[in-house]
């Protein structure tokens, strides 16, 4: 899937080595990959190119602790960062409080954008512990939901906010 | 998105001994935002891409000189800008249209450098910074020089930056009471790129207007500095004839362009109602001090 529709006579590969939901990892990067094109080659399907303009937000994951676009970060510069994505939230079989708050309240129909919003609420929580209801707005203003379940997004926002185990240890997560 | 060679500098220096070149595929990478884009619709395809990541811990700093200019490095990413106490007091215009800017993951990754550098005419900062009479700091082969970002523009996506010349910061000079305001027109979401981006900067003094700066985008092939409405507006006192008069002239100087986010026509109507709005803004802001 990665590299067989493209043109990859030029491509420069190289091995890049960086730390993947606390794990080293190391892999063969060409050039041209993007970030979610090197997870999807990791088993790893939570971050998803979808709308591959960086508009829709299924593709956030978090690059040293930073939410940002997988489909427009090159996969060669993660060299030496760190990458986090809804896989790494909580240990296999558990759900971290984010992801059990839009469980609570019903936040997806489908489930696709789903991953790319609970990455874009950690973030959001970190920066802004209570946010208001505008600021949940604005905040995810770059994430789209298809099924349309904003309002039990916001309520889930809302709920996780709440239920934030220890700002502290929520850091820790990351770490 | 075609194979390339992807490279990592790590000084200014060595990323202008790397982009001294006339092939047109090799260009330097900031954010990536904006590039990547253009690389996956192949519209442009490189031969060699100068990733600029690694220099930006030395050119993210956000700094007040004793005279009061604020100075913001290329590399620093439009969140820390919208984010920055300095900047909130120095330059308020700035935190506040990032709100409208693409979004919150664009931001995180997007530099000030390369929003300035890419040369879209639908980029918000350029006429926002031009209105704040900004300079960017140009370093290449020759040395530095100061480039005021009203004349940055040659024409569509093209600068007058020369072989090699990366900007390597922003000079935002004090406000000396002026008040600066920018309208952006969307057609379709609020954070989308602008179908019309207005930006003015006034100061008054003696009833009249005696600081006048007007920039239209987005709807224009290039940032567009709208002289003859200014010169209407500069030395007179601020009525509401006069501004909507400056509306209308601005609506006659300014070329607009016809593409998905609007007809010329209908851009041109904007133009006229978006430059009096932005200047009853400013104006409003002013009497509010």
């Amino acid at each position: 899937m990665v590299c067989n529709d493209m043109n990859d006579k030029a491509a420069v590969v190289r091995r890049i080595r960086f730390r993947l939901n606390g794990r080293q990892r190391e892999a063969q990067v060409a050039s041209h990959e993007n970030l979610v094109d090197l997870l999807v080659r990791l088993d790893l399907f939570g971050a998803r190119e979808s709308c591959g303009q960086g508009l829709c937000g299924c593709c956030t994951v978090l690059v040293d602790d930073i939410a940002v676009s997988g489909c427009l970060t090159l996969a060669q510069l993660v060299d030496g960062c760190e990458v986090h994505t809804v896989e790494g939230l909580a240990e296999k079989g558990k759900l971290d409080f984010v992801q059990q708050a839009f469980i609570d309240e019903g936040a997806f129909q489908c489930g696709f954008c789903t991953p790319g919003f609970v990455m874009m609420t950690h973030e959001l929580l970190k920066r802004i512990p209570e946010p208001s209801e505008p600021e949940i707005r604005e905040y995810l203003s770059g994430n789209l939901c298809r099924c349309a379940a904003y309002p039990e997004i916001i309520r889930a926002v809302q709920t996780a906010a709440r239920n934030r185990p220890d700002p502290a240890g929520v850091a820790g997560e990351h770490a | 998105m075609r194979g390339f060679e992807l490279v990592r500098p790590a000084t200014l220096e060595e990323a202008i001994r790397l982009l001294d070149t006339d092939d047109p595929t090799v260009r330097p990478l900031s954010g990536g935002t904006a590039i990547m884009q253009m690389m996956k619709t192949g519209i442009f395809k490189p031969s060699r891409l100068v990733s600029l990541s690694s220099l930006a811990g030395d050119h993210s700093a956000i700094t007040l000189d004793d005279k009061g200019f604020l100075s913001i490095g290329a590399m620093t990413t439009l969140a820390a800008v919208e984010h920055s106490q300095v900047v909130l007091q120095h330059a308020p215009l700035l935190p506040k249209v990032m709100k409208r800017l693409a979004n919150v993951r664009v931001r995180n990754a997007a530099t000030v450098g390369g929003a300035l550098a890419h040369g879209d005419p639908h980029m918000d900062l350029p006429p926002v910074l031009a209105a704040l009479d900004a300079e960017v700091i140009a370093q290449g082969p020759g040395g530095q020089r100061r480039i005021p970002v009203a004349d940055l523009y040659a024409g569509y996506f093209e600068t007058v930056l020369q072989r090699g010349e990366i900007i390597a910061s922003v000079s935002v000079p004090p406000r000396n009471g002026c008040n600066s305001v920018y309208r952006k027109t969307t057609t379709r979401t609020a954070d989308d790129w602008p179908a019309l981006g207005v930006a003015t900067s006034l100061g008054r003094g003696e009833g009249v207007l005696q600081h006048v700066r007007l920039f239209a985008s987005a709807a224009t092939e290039r940032m567009t500095r709208l002289g003859s409405a200014e010169a209407h507006l500069r030395g007179n006192r601020p009525e509401a004839k006069l501004l909507e008069e400056a509306g209308r002239i601005a609506a006659q100087e300014v070329e607009v362009i016809d593409d998905a986010h609007g007809s010329a026509a209908y851009k041109v109507a904007l133009v006229a109602v978006q430059v009096r709005r932005a200047l009853h803004e400013a104006l409003q802001q002013g009497s509010e001090q």
